[in-house]
């Protein structure tokens, strides 16, 4: 769901372009964690080959803290960063660190770091994702608390690296399957996306091309970016005809070239993109 | 000016009111969608764009231009294939309101121009490619820089606008958005397709294309990809 803004984060974040010593630098010192937050990000953002990139990344992993209500928030904001940066940098050094951070008392930092363990297709994930899924739309799939809408796990997050790292076992497929059923269309959504990697059944391209006729543009977007991530090409049509902006489609469209086979053929579709232009 | 159908002038007419007079954000898309749908249909029976009074083409564009200073993407596509459809009429109105509206008013404004293609427009086109913050616009005035109506044109005038396309389109294949680039090798190809084989500004979009379907220089798979089938395109003819 990443690249839903057209503007480049670059020029919105608070700095200038930097170099990569400059990077490197920002993220070893540890007075400024603004400082360390655009450093993680810059370093994902630019696939830096540094090799103390990844271990720095780790070190800011490492640092983050116990989540309370009142402080430690621009703590884990590094950690974050750091998180999405490792999964962008795709060195396998970089697993255990994330693992580990899986058990973190914030959500939103297990909600990166399984987005990482899912960039870098790591299958040692796969059991620790699947108990904390195991207990289902009431359980893991439920609201936190009344007045907090975030779920009790980052599920979206969760079934995409399930789908992403590809372990098609039976287990894995039967932990999935009822978030299809879940009340939120992006959690139905992230649930079909899982399901045709892992089987390639055409039934889940088809639940998704049914969420590209929602009435919310935000759900039609997440359709967008998961029929991409199959690469289903039948499904190229609904995704011309979904209103929705040009730039996702092509993301889509993008995803249907790359990781699809015909028919229709890529030419077909490098054309419906041009169209999008 | 005879062209036209006695009924479309009390249409258009009827068709601004409504957009003049949304009162929703998608009252205004809709309304705009069936005023630039009806434009589309009235520029396919008169392909040379002079089928509509004076009056109504002024009315016309300024209500469609200002669409587009609305903040509403919906009626903005709308409003840009409107923009589109009313071709070269509508070139100047845009080139002349450019810096009257908001930044999301002028990215609208390069992707009319990029579509209808008009020499008029090529200083804002390349200005876009190289310095727009928006990837879209970008991505726009890239595949418009392969797409300018030079035929009118002579033959001088025509190299070197061309050449002034190569260039920008050159530059862009270093932009840091795939998408942007992908555009580039579209404009290479629509710019290299018209041209004899052996022309040298066929040759050099062919040495751009050529670059775009490197692995090494080129990261993005579809991106190379794009580039192989404009270059198949190109040896095709």
């Amino acid at each position: 769901m990443a690249g839903t803004n057209d503007l480049d984060p670059a020029i919105s974040a608070a700095g200038e372009p930097i170099s990569e010593t400059e990077a490197l630098n920002r993220l070893r010192q540890n007075d400024d964690q603004s400082h360390q937050y655009y450093a993680a990000w810059w370093l994902g953002r630019m696939r830096s080959r540094h090799p103390e990139a990844v271990p720095l990344l780790q070190a800011a992993l490492r640092r983050r803290q116990p989540r309370e209500a009142t402080s430690c928030v621009e703590q884990n904001a590094v950690a974050r960063n750091a998180a999405r940066a490792l999964g962008k940098l795709g060195d396998p050094q970089a697993i255990p660190d994330l693992l580990s951070t899986m058990d973190d008392d914030d959500d939103g930092l297990r909600e990166a770091a399984a987005r990482a363990l899912g960039e870098l297709r790591a299958e040692e994930a796969v059991p620790l994702l699947c108990q904390r899924l195991v207990s289902g739309v009431t359980g893991a799939g439920a609201p936190q608390a009344s007045g907090n809408p975030r779920l009790r796990e980052p599920c979206e997050a969760m079934l995409e690296a399930l789908g992403d790292i590809g372990v098609s076992d039976p287990g894995v497929l039967v932990v999935i399957e009822p978030f299809l059923a879940h009340d939120r269309p992006l959690i139905r959504s992230a649930a079909a996306r899982a399901l045709f990697q892992l089987t390639g059944d055409e039934r889940w391209g088809r639940r998704l091309v049914e969420l590209l006729a929602h009435p919310q543009l935000q759900v039609r977007r997440a359709a967008l970016m998961d029929l991409g991530a199959v690469g289903w090409r039948l499904a190229l049509e609904p995704i011309r005809s979904t209103l929705a902006e040009n730039s996702l489609k092509l993301i889509a469209l993008r995803g249907l070239v790359e990781n699809g086979q015909g028919p229709p053929d890529t030419e077909t579709v490098l054309m419906a993109m041009d169209d999008l232009l | 000016m005879s062209k036209t159908p006695p009924s479309s002038t009390g249409l258009l007419k009827s068709l601004i009111a409504g957009v003049e007079g949304a009162v929703s954000a998608d009252g205004l898309q809709k309304s705009t969608y069936a005023l630039a749908h009806t434009l589309t249909r009235l520029a396919k029976v008169d392909s040379d764009g002079s089928g509509l009074g004076d009056p109504e083409v002024q009315d016309v564009i300024e209500c469609l231009l200002q669409v587009l200073g609305f903040n509403n993407p919906g009626a903005a596509v709308a409003a840009v294939d409107g923009l589109i459809a009313m071709g070269p009429a509508a070139v100047g109105p845009l080139l002349a309101n450019l810096d009257a509206h908001n930044y999301g008013a002028r990215a609208w404004a390069v992707r009319a121009l990029a579509g209808i293609g008009d020499p008029r427009g090529l200083e804002v086109l390349e200005d876009a490619l190289a310095t727009d913050v928006g990837p879209s616009v970008r991505r726009a005035a890239a595949s418009g820089l392969g797409a300018l109506r030079l035929e009118n044109l002579a033959e001088q005038e025509r190299e070197g606008i061309r050449l002034r396309c190569l260039e920008a389109l050159e530059a862009g294949r270093g932009d840091g958005e795939w998408v942007v680039r992908y555009a580039v090798a579209v404009g290479f190809e629509g710019l290299a397709l018209p041209l004899p084989p052996s022309h040298p500004h066929r040759e050099r979009a062919v040495a751009g294309l050529r670059h775009l379907q490197q692995p090494e220089q080129e990261e993005t798979l579809v991106v190379r990809l794009r580039a192989g089938v404009a270059l198949k395109r190109l040896d095709n003819r």
